[in-house]
């Protein structure tokens, strides 16, 4: 998931199935979470942590909303692993993850012409002693008019590096908490929608106040 | 007839490439021109008309199929937009109370404030019952605080206001040359 967006209107909506891959930096297949039934006229639906939480901390919660009806938030209640979603606020890991993710991309395709690429300039414009002109050797110095640049881009040049894993992972984790600790993470059962129009997503989003921009990842 | 589609026409000559249409259809196609050219009779006219009508009825039905499976999603109306404000009303610790009897039963006494949400179906049931009740649930950030009944108690008791603090400051009294404008 890209980091970005205005921090009052970006929310992140996070389709309910195995969100502890993330910790352990390997896809899990899809796993429905466990329905308990109760007394309600639908199950709640509650999900656990499928990986051993330290007995030090307890798992950080949220609620489970569903896109089936514009009034179905709180459908359930779905626990979320403190080492992903309440880790330290590291803003510097997040910023060198975003610089990353903005550069390692980058291909700048800027190229000049040295003085020796540039055409002509390889005789001496006038002799060295006697006509009272300053001494030049060629006409594409990078001191004349028209004559190469000394130091400028020299060809495409790529910007790629490569953070360690451990840091990109430790960025998505500080994205996920600072998104959880905003009130800007919403936890949905499914991607599935009612009906096929394509205002209803967006009916949705205003009607839950869920701001401008909605990122939506399924897992 | 099947569907036929032309990409990547170049200059060079015309690359047919063939999407969704099975190779027989395709080349009988050919078949029953270059027949329908050697005889100019009424054998290529006939298979070329049989192909028309099948197409054809498949049209209609797949059109009849998507009219009615457009009849059949419901057609969902937004609700009016609801305003954030929230003003904890006089009676909330008795309703807080009788909630609190309700989900985990009248056994709880006097001390129902000290009731603990460790468990998740209860928490969900009581927090879901409140918020549906109150007009205003507990935010994610906040929800792995509520350990005990009082601590959603306070939470409940703080009103919230939906007036960003321009909207307050340009709604207040302020003085005659104090002016604020604030277009976005």
């Amino acid at each position: 998931t890209k980091v970005g967006g205005r921090a009052s209107s970006f929310t992140v909506v996070h389709g309910l199935q195995g969100l502890n891959a993330l910790a352990e930096e390997a896809v899990h297949p899809v796993a429905k979470p466990e329905a308990v039934v109760s007394a309600g006229p639908q199950a709640p639906v509650l999900r656990r942590c499928e990986l051993p939480v330290p007995a030090t901390r307890r798992p950080v919660q949220a609620w489970v909303e569903s896109l089936r009806g514009y009034q179905q938030e709180r459908v359930g209640l779905a626990e979320l692993h403190p080492d992903v979603f309440s880790t330290a606020p590291r803003m510097d890991i997040l910023h060198q993850v975003a610089i990353w993710q903005k550069n390692f991309k980058r291909i700048s395709y800027a190229k000049t012409k040295t003085r020796a690429e540039v055409k002509g300039g390889g005789r001496k414009p006038w002799p060295q002693k006697g006509s009272g002109r300053s001494r030049h050797g060629s006409i594409r110095s990078p001191i004349w008019r028209g004559g190469g640049i000394a130091h400028g881009p020299r060809g495409p040049t790529s910007y790629y590096y490569m953070l360690p894993m451990k840091v990109r992972v430790q960025g998505l984790k500080v994205a996920l908490t600072v998104k959880l600790a905003q009130d800007y993470l919403h936890i949905v059962d499914s991607l599935e929608l009612p009906t096929s129009d394509p205002q209803y997503l967006t009916e949705l989003a205003r009607y839950r106040h869920w701001g401008d921009s909605v990122l939506l990842v399924d897992l | 007839m099947a569907a036929l589609s032309v990409s990547g026409v170049t200059r060079r000559g015309l690359t047919w490439i063939v999407l969704g249409a099975p190779r027989r259809e395709f080349w009988s196609r050919f078949r029953h021109r270059l027949w329908y050219q050697d005889t100019s009779g009424s054998f290529g006219t006939s298979n070329m008309e049989h192909e028309r009508e099948s197409a054809r009825k498949e049209k209609t039905l797949v059109v009849a199929e998507t009219v009615e499976e457009a009849k059949k999603e419901p057609i969902l109306v937004c609700p009016p937009l609801r305003s954030r404000t929230y003003i904890p009303p006089e009676d909330l610790q008795s309703r807080l109370e009788s909630c609190v009897k309700e989900i985990f039963g009248s056994s709880v006494g006097n001390s129902w404030q000290d009731v603990s949400l460790e468990d998740g179906l209860l928490k969900f049931s009581f927090l879901a019952r409140l918020a549906d009740d109150l007009g205003h649930a507990v935010p994610n950030s906040r929800l792995h605080q509520m350990c005990r009944v009082r601590d959603v108690l306070d939470f409940y008791n703080v009103p919230i206001r939906d007036q960003s603090k321009f909207d307050e400051l340009t709604a207040s009294n302020l003085p005659p040359n104090v002016k604020i404008t604030w277009g976005y």
